[in-house]
């Protein structure tokens, strides 16, 4: 092949990908349908702070203690005078292995197993702070990020670790949320950036900023978008993690960072309270709307109730910029976000004011529920 | 008063110095962990120096024409051909088997070897060992499920049960259970496995026990139901019911009135045995399932059947056998007229009531020594029991209730001072009218776990947690109080006037019973690495364990006790004294609850909530971090 017959089989190529992104973008897999939990039809709490999905099982972490809800229902709702450790319930993990539920709370770390709470507190067991944010299980520990360091909880012998300023690099002891990969533990700090944990060999990597000097990178992809890290999600189909913080949102896939704020792509705020990640799907929660974005088109979508109409609102924004805007008759509970979890292809949203149910249709039937205003592109 | 005081410190300085020297030597010359291992081991091994078998457990092969009998002083498998009342065959497995399952199709038999954490996988055709499985710490109850495929093991040390995949001979997860797990029961229709735990949760002191019956979904692999059981212990067996008699379970239990005066024993009711009535509810793991406990005594009102143990239902389910391991009986238990007792008396009654015995126990039969396992042939005309301390199996035959004759094992004819000793331990015959042995509150050689009301000076008020027995022997004094100078006194008038209301023991039978006391061995420490090194956090833990000077009551040399009464602050509001004995740190990891109180539920606890005045080691400026590693030396000990 001579180098002009490489030159115009490579703009075929880049043609054919220009005519099919638009074609990708309509095909967006959208939540036109949403149920929600409030305190009206009987969740203890307005405040939703944490949602786990275990099957057909859907935890959700409140103000005022656990809530499960199976098949459509809110089947129990756990309190301190349950067990419950404290009645403010910040992260859950479900063992998949045994079942046992995990749960944060501002009181300590609860297990929930066979129908019975056992309560790890800084006073009996080896817990380094009661004000525990996040929680998450891999193989036989259980990680725990607390606002004095991160613990290891060794479920077979019994071990307790500390992660702490001491003795790992953590510039705060703020962990506020924990993402275990196939041969890594992730920690988001509050502060002091992401900490990696390399499980085989037992050591950390700290990603902070990278001139050491200012909180926040001075160019796109430079390292971590800031050092006030809110979450953290691993993605396994990717091997990505992505981190909230409050400042933006940061990808990283072992050799690159992909930043994003909300005045160079569809992201509704920068300051975001945990993300999720699956597949080319990463999510972001964010004080202005649950958003989307198809890694591989670089196509957003955010999700949030219109506050005039009371029906949900959908901006998509093309890779071009171009936004389009739907209009739902359901909505999320609330514009601010603080968790999500992914049940089959439906998502479970935790906000300010209730738990959202999003239910996936098919694109057909997603495209007959609403109104769809096309408006011209933006450049952001 | 004072100078009383002056000297006593003056002599516990003296003696502490003294031991701090020796454990400074000690340190100097190496006195490796691993060499302290090792010497346990050595005792271990004296103690069971006449080869006894000490059967524990036993299972019928699927076609019934043998009984596989695990002995854990020989480290052996014994099959034993049924018809010809004989020993056809001995496997030597690991250390300290306890329990066997045999796989649906009878051509594999799993051991569960509780002090090597393994399991012995044994072909039952060539009778040898084809591989060895890892299991959790202390493994002991076994059962496969319905496809024979997967193996749940109770581990006793870990507290927790695993799931092995014997496809592929890996463990896939483990099952957090409670308190020391024993025997495993896979449900008659395969759906569930039940979990009897030994010890109960812990709790306040001041608080009766709560023990648990854990459930595991067998489709799930996950635990699907944690049934409490109020105010008993010592869960060990489970018989389930033939569907047509409701499926039921019995569940041997120990009711320890512990709040209660010990003294009363004279008044009768203070130890009471008998059967936890379990009705397994449907779970989905989560929402309560309607599970319903009763509890019903096997007692006379004049004579007790201490350490109920083993159980077991006839095919028909018209008798349940159980056995009273510390008083050498089975009782057959006319079903029917259990179930009629358990309708017309109100649950809540019958858990004390000592007249339900003489309804519903169709005959008591005097058994070997220490019966506890037992195990009814397919076609319901004969029982066998296992006797523990007489390496024997008693022969029933059910349908005249009456025993039959008896197979011998093997094994030594002779008594040794040891085994004898062994014998008066687990015998409830020297207690006023048979309510209890020294067995009974130190199960397994060890603690019950919970606090008792014995003859403190606020004797009805005042509680002391049970102490453990297992490497005592160079520990005296004894007591929570340092009065016993030796287990002679302990064990001796001690135990005669304050304990069994009895005569005692005469004095040979104390000397064999204290020659017991003192061999009984530590057991293996997990927590310690096989080559007896150190992990950091250990280290870093041991480092404060001596800048703390942690060693100058708990000195290294001497099993970490000073071996003298010191006041650290722990005194409750009841005690008239603040001084107590100084505990041996010796596997202190495994004898929760802490301090003579038992307030202390965990290691942690000792110092974050129970020693505000830095009175016991100067910690309130301790880290988090540092406490953790203490705690991690300390469990290395």
């Amino acid at each position: 092949m001579t180098n002009k017959q490489m030159r115009r089989w490579l703009l075929g190529v880049a043609g054919c990908m220009a005519l099919l992104a638009p074609a990708c973008a309509q095909e967006l897999p959208l939540y036109t349908k949403w149920e929600n939990y409030t305190t009206a039809n009987g969740m203890p709490d307005e405040k939703v702070l944490s949602v786990a999905v275990d099957d057909d099982r859907v935890w959700a972490g409140t103000e005022n203690g656990l809530v499960l809800i199976e098949k459509g229902k809110i089947q129990k709702i756990y309190k301190p005078e349950d067990g419950l450790a404290n009645r403010v319930v910040t992260g859950i993990a479900v063992d998949k292995a045994s079942g046992d539920v995990w749960i944060a709370t501002f009181g300590g770390l609860s297990r929930l197993s066979g129908g019975q709470f056992h309560n790890y507190t800084n006073l009996t067991s080896g817990l380094a702070n009661d004000i525990v944010y996040g929680v998450a299980i891999q193989d036989e520990y259980v990680w725990v990020a607390t606002t004095a360091g991160t613990n290891r909880f060794n479920t077979h012998t019994g071990e307790w670790a500390i992660f702490s300023e001491k003795n790992a690099p953590l510039n705060e002891p703020w962990s506020y949320g924990i993402a275990v990969a196939e041969k890594k533990v992730y920690v988001a700090v509050w502060g002091g950036g992401i900490l990696e944990y390399d499980i085989a060999g037992g050591y950390w990597k700290p990603y902070t900023d990278p001139d050491g000097e200012m909180e926040i990178i001075l160019f796109k992809n430079q390292g971590l978008i800031h050092m006030i890290v809110s979450n953290i999600a691993w993605n396994k189909d990717t091997q990505m993690f992505w981190a909230s913080t409050y400042f933006g949102l940061s990808g990283y896939d072992g050799r690159n960072w992909h930043n994003y704020l909300s005045t160079d792509s569809g992201l509704a705020s920068d300051f975001i309270n945990a993300p999720k990640s699956r597949g080319d799907d990463v999510w972001a929660c964010t004080d202005k709307g649950l958003s989307y974005l198809n890694f591989k088109t670089n196509t957003w979508v955010t999700y949030r109730p219109n506050a005039k109409t009371g029906h949900g609102e959908i901006v998509i924004t093309g890779p071009d910029k171009k936004v389009t805007t739907r209009e739902t008759p359901t909505s999320l509970a609330h514009n601010y976000i603080l968790n999500l979890d992914f049940q089959g292809d439906d998502i479970w949203v935790a906000t300010a004011t209730g738990l959202s149910h999003g239910i996936k249709e098919s694109t057909r039937e997603s495209n007959k529920e609403g109104k769809v205003h096309e408006h011209t592109s933006v450049s952001r | 008063m004072r100078a009383e005081l002056t000297i006593r410190l003056q002599r516990l300085g003296a003696l502490t110095g003294f031991l701090v020297l020796l454990g400074g030597i000690a340190a100097t010359f190496g006195v490796s962990r691993l060499q302290a291992a090792q010497a346990s081991t050595q005792t271990a091994e004296n103690a069971s120096e006449e080869n006894y078998l000490t059967p524990v457990e036993l299972k019928f092969s699927p076609d019934g024409t043998k009984l596989y009998v695990v002995c854990e002083d020989d480290d052996s498998l014994l099959a034993v051909d049924v018809k010809a009342q004989r020993v056809l065959g001995k496997v030597k497995v690991g250390h300290k088997p306890k329990d066997v399952a045999v796989s649906p199709d009878g051509r594999v038999l799993y051991v569960t070897n509780e002090w090597d954490d393994t399991v012995s996988e044994i072909d039952a055709k060539s009778f040898s060992v084809r591989r060895t499985l890892p299991a959790g710490w202390g493994p002991v109850g076994v059962t496969t499920d319905r496809t024979g495929k997967v193996l749940f093991v109770a581990n006793s040390v870990g507290n927790d049960v695993s799931v092995i995949d014997l496809t592929a001979g890996v463990e896939l997860k483990r099952l957090a259970s409670w308190r020391s797990p024993h025997n495993l029961l896979l449900s008659r229709d395969g759906r569930r496995v039940y979990i009897a735990n030994m010890l109960g949760h812990l709790g306040p002191p001041n608080e009766p026990p709560v023990s648990e019956l854990t459930v595991i979904d067998t489709a799930s692999q996950r635990v699907a139901e944690r049934i409490e059981i109020p105010g008993v212990l010592e869960l060990r067996h489970i018989a389930e019911a033939p569907g047509a008699k409701g499926g039921y379970l019995l569940v041997p239990i120990m009711r320890p009135k512990n709040l209660n005066p010990l003294i009363q024993v004279a008044g009768g009711w203070i130890v009471t045995h008998g059967m936890a009535v379990v009705k397994v509810g449907e779970t989905n793991g989560i929402t309560p399932a309607k599970s319903s406990v009763t509890q019903i005594l096997l007692d006379d009102v004049d004579q007790y059947f201490a350490g109920t143990n083993g159980v077991a239902f006839t095919p028909d389910g018209r008798l349940a056998l159980v056995t009273a391991s510390e008083a050498d009986i089975v009782s057959a238990i006319d079903t029917a007229k259990l179930e009629r007792r358990l309708r017309q008396v109100p649950a809540e009654e019958l858990a004390n009531r000592l007249d339900s015995a003489k309804e519903i126990v169709a005959r008591r039969l005097e058994t070997g020594a220490n019966p506890m396992a037992i195990a009814i042939s397919h076609d319901g005309r004969f029982a066998y029991v296992v006797n523990r301390l007489g390496d024997s199996l008693t022969v029933v035959d059910i349908p005249r209730l009456q025993v039959r004759g008896t197979i011998d094992l093997g094994g030594p004819k002779e008594l040794s001072k040891l085994r004898r000793g062994e014998q008066m331990f687990h015998a409830a015959r020297f207690c006023f009218q048979g309510q209890f042995a020294c067995s009974t509150c130190h199960p397994d050689n060890h603690i019950d776990g919970v606090s008792w009301n014995l003859e403190t000076p606020q004797l009805g008020r005042d509680r002391v947690a049970n102490r453990t027995l297992r490497g005592i022997a160079e520990t005296a004094p004894y007591k929570w109080n340092g009065h016993n100078p030796d287990l002679e006194t302990q064990c001796g008038p001690r135990i005669a006037k304050f304990l069994f209301h009895s005569e005692g023991f005469n004095s040979a039978q104390l000397s064999d019973l204290v020659a017991f006391i003192k061999a009984i061995p530590l057991p293996p420490n997990r927590h310690l690495a096989a080559d007896g090194q150190l992990t950091p956090a250990q280290e870093h833990g041991r480092a404060i364990f001596y800048q703390r000077f942690c060693d100058t009551c708990h000195t290294p040399a001497t099993h970490y006790t000073a071996r003298i009464s010191f006041d650290v602050g722990t005194a409750t509001k009841y005690d008239t004294n603040g001084f107590f004995d100084v505990p041996q740190l010796d596997r202190i990891v495994q004898r929760p609850p802490y301090m003579h109180s038992g307030e202390a539920l965990s290691l942690e606890e000792l110092w974050t909530i129970y020693n505000p005045h830095d009175r016991h080691g100067v910690t309130s400026d301790m880290s988090k971090e540092d406490l953790n590693d203490l705690i991690e030396f300390l469990k290395s000990l």
